[in-house]
């Protein structure tokens, strides 16, 4: 594997809306990480995510990120973010359009996009569904065709929100893999968010819990839990 | 007695009270005329309404009927037509500008710098009345159709544009965040995320503001501007009501197969629509007993 370089850094960055939800939070995300960010329900992980996005403006602090504006950042919503009136194929296509240059070669534009949503929407096992508008398909699929945009996209950094939940033991790993496989063939890091500490755990290189409005790192090696999955 | 109830209660007799003190106030307390009114009613429609003159409904002595239907050469078919046409073109284009007015207008799509001016443009061609840009074309442009198609693209613009940047401003958030945070471009959010994502409703409105432009086509002609108001306009200067009548019915009807028509349509966008269409056969009956008739026929399938 290359040496890894700089993706995101973060420099004092106090997140939130009206009120500061987290504070202080120093961060540096190279290419390979894979971040856990742990905590309870309203302490600010969304918000978080949403702050580095560039869709909320930080109350103060620093971010920098090398990722290209255009995209650069695939971003996949707790609420998944897909158009619901539109087929599955559209929806891809979103990541693919936003991934792939344009001018470098206008004439192949159209092709390059649709080779990488048949591949995107492949690997998710979904290509009997390509031309389904997405409201008619169930939960899981839709995560499914949330995480296939962001694929298309090959985006330099990943922010998935509780991407995994709502998912069964077979789907969470079919879109584990091709997460994982993505991750290794590009060189990109990836930041999720995850309520269950074990599951955190065992996906991430890096954990992340945010305690007393504050982020505190752990290497997720060395935790240990209890019976029910909590933290010892 | 439940709370809610008594906010009902409450709401409802407050608005009739409100309603009786302003309707007096405008009667000036005089309720006489009332009663008197409903006599007048009873021998106008008697004797000046009904039956409607149906031979507004047969060819025109002149020119000669080329067709062997007399119908498609009656006063009521090509006055309704032209009406049918003027609001076909001027809702088309009006929708057209409208669409691309809104999403500029929306409050979640744009900053405060942009829609507060856009929706000063889009007010300002709502305040006016169509018919009073009917009048402003016919000075500019002469009488006849084309006052009528500007005045009611117009109207449209600003109607259909509020409509729309409404409908717009109620898109999901999570949608316009994912693509925001790839990075796509403002017009390629409103063309691929935006506008999808309303579809249903932006169709409906247009449905909608088509049929208003025929009903409201109707009275532009009393301002020269074309199409069947013309022949409303010039039975109703002699009084003929009979005939005016006839017109009138002819609207009626035309106005509820576009009704109909745009139940059908809809049904393409709507997740209603997932299940089942609604056919012709069951277009009248509730949502309910529709599906029921829907679901027996797709079993048979
Ligand atoms: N747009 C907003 N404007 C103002 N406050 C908000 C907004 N969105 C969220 N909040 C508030 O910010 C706090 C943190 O919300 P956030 O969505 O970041 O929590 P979370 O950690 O992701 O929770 P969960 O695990 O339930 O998703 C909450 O108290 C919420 O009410
Ligand atoms: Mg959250």
């Amino acid at each position: 594997m290359s040496s890894s370089e700089l993706i995101l850094s973060v420099e004092n960055l106090t997140v939130g809306y009206n009120e500061e939800l987290i504070s202080k939070i120093n961060l540096e995300i190279n290419t390979g990480d894979v971040i856990a960010v742990v905590g309870p329900s309203g302490i600010g992980k969304t918000t978080l995510l949403r702050t580095i996005a560039g869709l909320v403006k930080p109350i103060s602090g620093d971010i920098f990120c090398k990722a290209p504006k255009r995209g650069g950042i695939g971003y996949i919503p707790q609420k998944l973010g897909l158009v619901r009136h539109t087929s599955v194929y559209h929806n891809v296509d979103l990541g693919a359009r936003s991934g792939s240059r344009f001018f470098s070669e206008p004439k192949t534009w159209f092709k390059r996009r649709s080779e990488r949503v048949t591949t995107a929407v492949e690997r998710m096992g979904l290509s009997d569904k390509m031309n389904e508008p997405v409201r008619r398909l169930s939960g899981g699929q839709q995560r499914r065709v949330a995480t296939a945009r962001t694929l298309a996209q090959r985006p330099k950094l990943i922010l998935a929100d509780e991407f995994l939940s709502e998912l069964d033991e077979d789907n969470i790993s079919i879109v584990l893999d091709a997460v994982k496989e993505y991750m290794a063939a590009s060189e990109s890091a990836m930041i999720i968010v995850e309520h269950n500490i074990q599951r955190a755990t065992e996906i991430s290189t890096r954990l992340l819990q945010i305690k007393n409005g504050e982020l505190v790192e752990y290497n997720p090696s060395e935790m240990k839990f209890d019976l029910d999955g909590g933290l010892i | 007695m439940n709370r809610a109830l008594k906010k009902i209660i409450f709401t409802t007799v407050t608005l009739s009270v409100l309603c009786y003190i302003f309707l007096n106030d405008l009667l000036q307390g005089d309720w006489s005329v009332l009663s008197a009114s409903w006599d007048n009613l009873e021998t106008f429609w008697n004797e000046s309404l009904w039956p409607p003159e149906w031979s507004m409904l047969e060819a025109r002595k002149y020119p000669e009927c080329g067709s062997s239907i007399g119908f498609f050469c009656s006063k009521a078919y090509i006055g309704m037509l032209e009406t049918l046409k003027m609001a076909f073109v001027a809702t088309i284009i009006g929708f057209t500008i409208a669409i691309f007015l809104s999403p500029f207008a929306a409050k979640n799509l744009t900053s405060a710098w942009v829609y507060i001016p856009m929706r000063i443009i889009l007010a300002a061609t709502r305040s006016l009345p169509s018919i009073i840009w009917a009048i402003i074309f016919v000075v500019i442009v002469g009488l006849g159709p084309l006052a009528g198609v500007l005045a009611m693209t117009f109207y449209t613009v600003g109607y259909l544009g509020k409509l729309q940047y409404e409908e717009m401003e109620g898109v999901q958030n999570s949608p316009l965040e994912a693509a925001r945070a790839m990075g796509l471009s403002h017009p390629e959010i409103v063309a691929n995320v935006v506008i999808p994502e309303s579809s249903n409703n932006l169709l409906s409105q247009l449905l909608f503001m088509f049929e208003y432009n025929v009903r409201h086509g109707s009275i532009l002609g009393l301002v020269g501007a074309g199409g069947i108001g013309f022949y409303l306009q010039f039975y109703l200067n002699f009084l003929m009501y009979k005939h005016v009548m006839a017109f009138i019915v002819v609207i009626l009807v035309v106005v509820i197969i576009i009704d109909l028509m745009s139940m059908y349509i809809r049904s393409f966008v709507t997740e209603d629509g997932d299940v089942k269409r609604p056919s012709w056969s069951t277009i009248f009956l509730s949502p309910n007993q529709a599906k029921k008739y829907h679901h027996g026929k797709s079993e048979e399938e």
